[in-house]
């Protein structure tokens, strides 16, 4: 292993080398990270021990190596895991170069080759990009070209396959993007004070396809076009994009062609701000291998719109796009109140409102006994009629305030509806349809107080209560936490989660939590203590147990 | 501006027009031989599954299809519950415990937690990879390529019953040159067992039949070793394996599945089953 890492640093490094002799010395950074977990023997929260490692130890890691020299970049990455975490995808095995790339700009021209991570518009034609925390990664292994042909355009064209764990998807990508900057040919766009660019991307993913019974498409392709268009405080971004016949594991192996639309308007003044987006998803799930389901191969992105939330509780019902089909909008306001005046006292009142909602779109079934039809067609979507099943909603408001020097807090509210049949189970609209008295459903109301207190310079105490209030699902819970920092060196904490609302009393259990940590420069040392929660989640028809675990876990972190 | 337009309608339409299959009618034609009296490269399809997963219904079904399809000889499911017990676990509403100590064991071996996914012919492992796994809809797929690949090992079996045992009889017949060891492997399963099984509309089937369940294996979990390198054609090999019969298993809705693996990669060159008398 250590040959191998060595000989890959040097020819990647190689060409650098040479260069190094005529041009001034590059620079070399990079980052590390190892995580792991001793885990303790549970019997209250996974009494049979099925979750409970034969390693006792699990541990994963990985370091960033980035050489740059003038207009060349290099750079790999070393990944390990021994094994990989409760609550990973359990694909990741061993260990490995997973992302090798060299990169140069010869005047307008931009070149990568080996892996890259690449967007196209918001990314719902191609977005590939890494999400470390829930061990998501698609990068792309090939090759990619940024130009800027003539004056006010950039195209990007790329190549390659994707990344799947230790291994590449067995589809080949072929895409292109175009940005258009108008203001670059339309003058009177200045003048009037608007900018506006125009984009358009296409993608196309060849997988061979040996079925016995369908003629299955090699070649698949998406295409979309966008805008940009900005005045003053006004910004608006519209995209859309269509995709041909993909029949896959997400859509049931229907052959009925995709669509979705987003837009997105805001209004951004001095102590104001406007967002309002509306979107609609119809069968635009895009993958390079058309078998694959939960979260591998994606080849495209498709954003919600919806609040993602850091806080505890309310993060234990957090919306996923539905990327069979799904419509929804988002509003969201913030409005802060200037210092001095009725409503912002002394230090001035920050609010927030933020509604979003989420549901199914349209959709009118074939009979299934029409073999031909229901395999072509899968179902018939109405666009101006609503869906019936809803998914999601959110409404949430947010005060922030400081009281004085020493102390500011925020209060929170939130009432979320989460549909546990779609959302947890992964249950179709069709089956839905069939039984909707049959909804898993959760209403709940949570309530978020969160305070920071300097104790004296450099002490600071934060805490968090959460109050999450339901009959649904697991039932109520409330958390308390306290952080006591010292910077720029320690941090301490505690918190508790208590589920004393579930409906089985036999599983109200604490889920306590302590952290320790300690940086010293650009490294960073955190130890745990704690339990953690059971969930299933389940995406596209396939279901993985999120298990329940216990433990000490440590994080190291080290940058140079 | 013309250029810029000129540009991006070039590159739109360069890429676009080879690029993307259009189907009209997606069905294949003609129908599959299933007529061949000599032995062909079978198919063992690993389907882990639970009576309490909602999905796995759909991947018991693809089996069928493909054994509607390609005849039980050339296509054998085998259901593994082997967990975890959010999908296996007994409560009032799913009294049937189809766990074995053995399913449990392949399950934490290959690795995984997903419900439901499969293995044919366990292809693809390496100790590293993930590729070994399989969703139900690439069955057809892996399935086809497997039956198409060349078989090395020509397998016969006999199963009997008697005096409260289950004695299997097999013999091997090598059809190539092969340069690794082998294993062979010899398991009993069950279908046709009526109970309650979690539907994907979230129902509860109370007469659900579960086919194809893993009940025991009559060698090792991982089986005896059955031959050593350099392996000839025209060699023969044979065994005979015994184990204790369970009079709660109906003998007529069981067959004995039998099989070999390269023990270095755990791929099965070739499986059949046979009835038990």
């Amino acid at each position: 292993m250590k040959n191998t890492l060595l000989k890959s640093l040097v020819l990647l490094m190689a060409p650098a080398l040479l260069f190094a002799q005529e041009e001034a010395q590059g620079q070399l950074h990079g980052n590390f990270q190892l995580d792991g977990q001793y885990y303790v023997r549970d019997t209250r929260i996974d009494p049979l021990g099925e979750f409970y490692p034969d390693e006792r130890f699990l541990g994963q890691g990985f370091a960033n190596f980035i050489y740059t020299q003038g207009n060349f970049t290099a750079g790999m990455r070393y990944e390990n895991y021994q094994n990989v975490m409760l609550g990973f995808p359990d694909g990741y095995k061993g260990e490995g170069i997973t992302y090798r790339y060299a990169r140069f700009k010869q005047n307008d021209l931009d070149i990568t080759v080996g892996n890259f991570y690449e967007q196209f518009g918001s990314g719902m034609v191609f977005r590939s990009y890494e999400e470390r925390g829930l061990g998501y990664d698609n990068a792309m292994d090939g090759i990619r070209i940024i130009s800027r042909p003539v004056k006010g355009v950039q195209f990007k064209g790329v190549l390659g396959r994707q990344r799947f764990y230790f291994d590449k998807g067995p589809g080949i990508l072929r895409g292109a993007d175009v940005d258009v900057d108008m203001n670059a040919y339309m003058s009177a766009l200045d003048n009037k004070g608007v900018q506006w660019s125009l984009g358009a991307s296409y993608m196309s993913k060849y997988q061979r396809a040996n079925d016995p019974f369908l003629i299955l498409p090699e070649n698949v392709a998406t295409a979309g076009v966008r805008s940009q268009w900005s005045k003053g405080p006004f910004n608006l971004l519209t995209e859309f994009a269509y995709k041909a016949n993909d029949p896959s594991a997400d859509n049931g192996y229907i052959y009925k062609d995709g669509h979705g639309a987003i837009a997105t308007l805001t209004y951004s003044k001095k102590g104001f701000g406007l967002l309002m987006s509306a979107k609609r998803i119809d069968n635009m799930s895009f993958r390079s291998d058309r078998n694959a389901t939960t979260t591998d191969l994606l080849i495209n992105f498709l954003s919600p719109t919806t609040q993602v939330h850091t806080y505890a509780l309310p993060a234990l019902y957090q919306y996923a796009t539905q990327i069979n089909g799904e419509e929804g909008f988002q509003i969201e306001a913030s409005k802060k109140f200037k210092r001095k005046t009725k409503l912002g006292g002394k230090y001035g009142t920050t609010l927030s409102l933020n509604y979003s909602v989420v549901q199914s779109i349209n959709k009118d079934f074939v009979d299934p006994a029409n073999d031909t039809l229901r395999t072509i067609q899968g179902y018939y979507h109405n666009p101006s009629a609503l869906g019936s099943i809803p998914y999601f909603h959110d409404f949430n408001v947010k005060l922030e305030k400081k009281l004085n020097k020493s102390y500011k807090f925020k209060l929170s509210y939130l009432n979320l509806f989460y549909n546990r049949s779609v959302l947890e189970d992964g249950l179709g609209d069709e089956a839905i349809l069939a039984n909707p008295d049959n909804q898993k459903l959760l209403n709940a109301h949570v309530f978020v107080y969160e305070s920071l207190y300097k104790v004296k310079p450099k002490h600071y105490l934060r805490n968090e209560f959460q109050h999450l209030s339901t009959k649904d699902d697991r039932g109520s819970m409330v958390m308390a936490l306290a952080e006591y920092s010292i910077a720029p060196s320690w941090f301490f904490a505690v918190q508790d989660i208590y589920n004393y609302g579930n409906p089985d009393a036999s599983l109200r259990f604490h889920y306590p939590l302590a952290s320790v940590v300690y940086t010293v420069g650009t490294n960073r040392l955190q130890v745990n203590y704690g339990r953690q929660q059971q969930g299933i989640f389940c995406v596209g028809g396939v279901c993985r147990v999120v298990p329940p675990s216990n433990g000490v876990s440590f994080s190291l972190t080290s940058t140079f | 501006m013309k250029k810029v337009v000129f540009l991006l309608a070039l590159v739109i339409a360069g890429l676009s027009l080879p690029q993307c299959d259009v189907i009209d009618q997606p069905f294949k034609g003609g129908t599959i031989d299933t007529t061949s009296t000599v032995q062909q490269r079978n198919v063992l399809i690993e389907d882990f599954t639970g009576h309490r997963c909602k999905n796995c219904p759909k991947a018991s079904k693809a089996i069928k299809e493909l054994v509607d399809a390609f005849g039980e000889d050339r296509i054998i499911g085998l259901a593994i519950h082997g967990g975890p017990s959010n999908f296996t676990g007994l409560n009032a509403d799913y009294p049937t415990d189809f766990t074995t100590q053995a399913g449990k064991d392949i399950q934490n071996f290959f690795g995984t937690n997903f419900l439901p996914v499969g293995m044919v012919n366990r292809e693809g492992w390496t100790p590293s990879g993930n590729t070994h796994w399989s969703n139900y809809a690439n069955w057809p797929t892996l399935s086809a390529q497997a039956m198409d690949s060349t078989l090395h090992i020509e397998l016969h079996a006999e199963a009997a019953v008697s005096g409260g045992q289950i004695t299997v009889e097999v013999a091997a017949y090598p059809q190539t040159e092969l340069l690794h060891d082998l294993k062979a492997v010899v398991l009993i399963k069950e279908s046709h067992i009526i109970s309650p099984q979690l539907m994907p509309d979230d129902t509860r089937d109370t007469l659900y039949d579960h086919k194809n369940v893993l009940r025991d294996f009559v060698t090792g979990t991982w089986g005896e070793s059955f031959a050593t390198s350099p392996i000839l054609t025209g060699d023969t090999i044979s065994a005979s394996y015994s184990k204790s019969w369970n009079s709660n298993w109906v003998k007529s809705n069981c067959h004995a599945v039998f099989y070999v693996y390269n023990p270095d990669n755990y791929r099965i060159l070739q499986v059949i089953q046979t009835e038990i008398n």
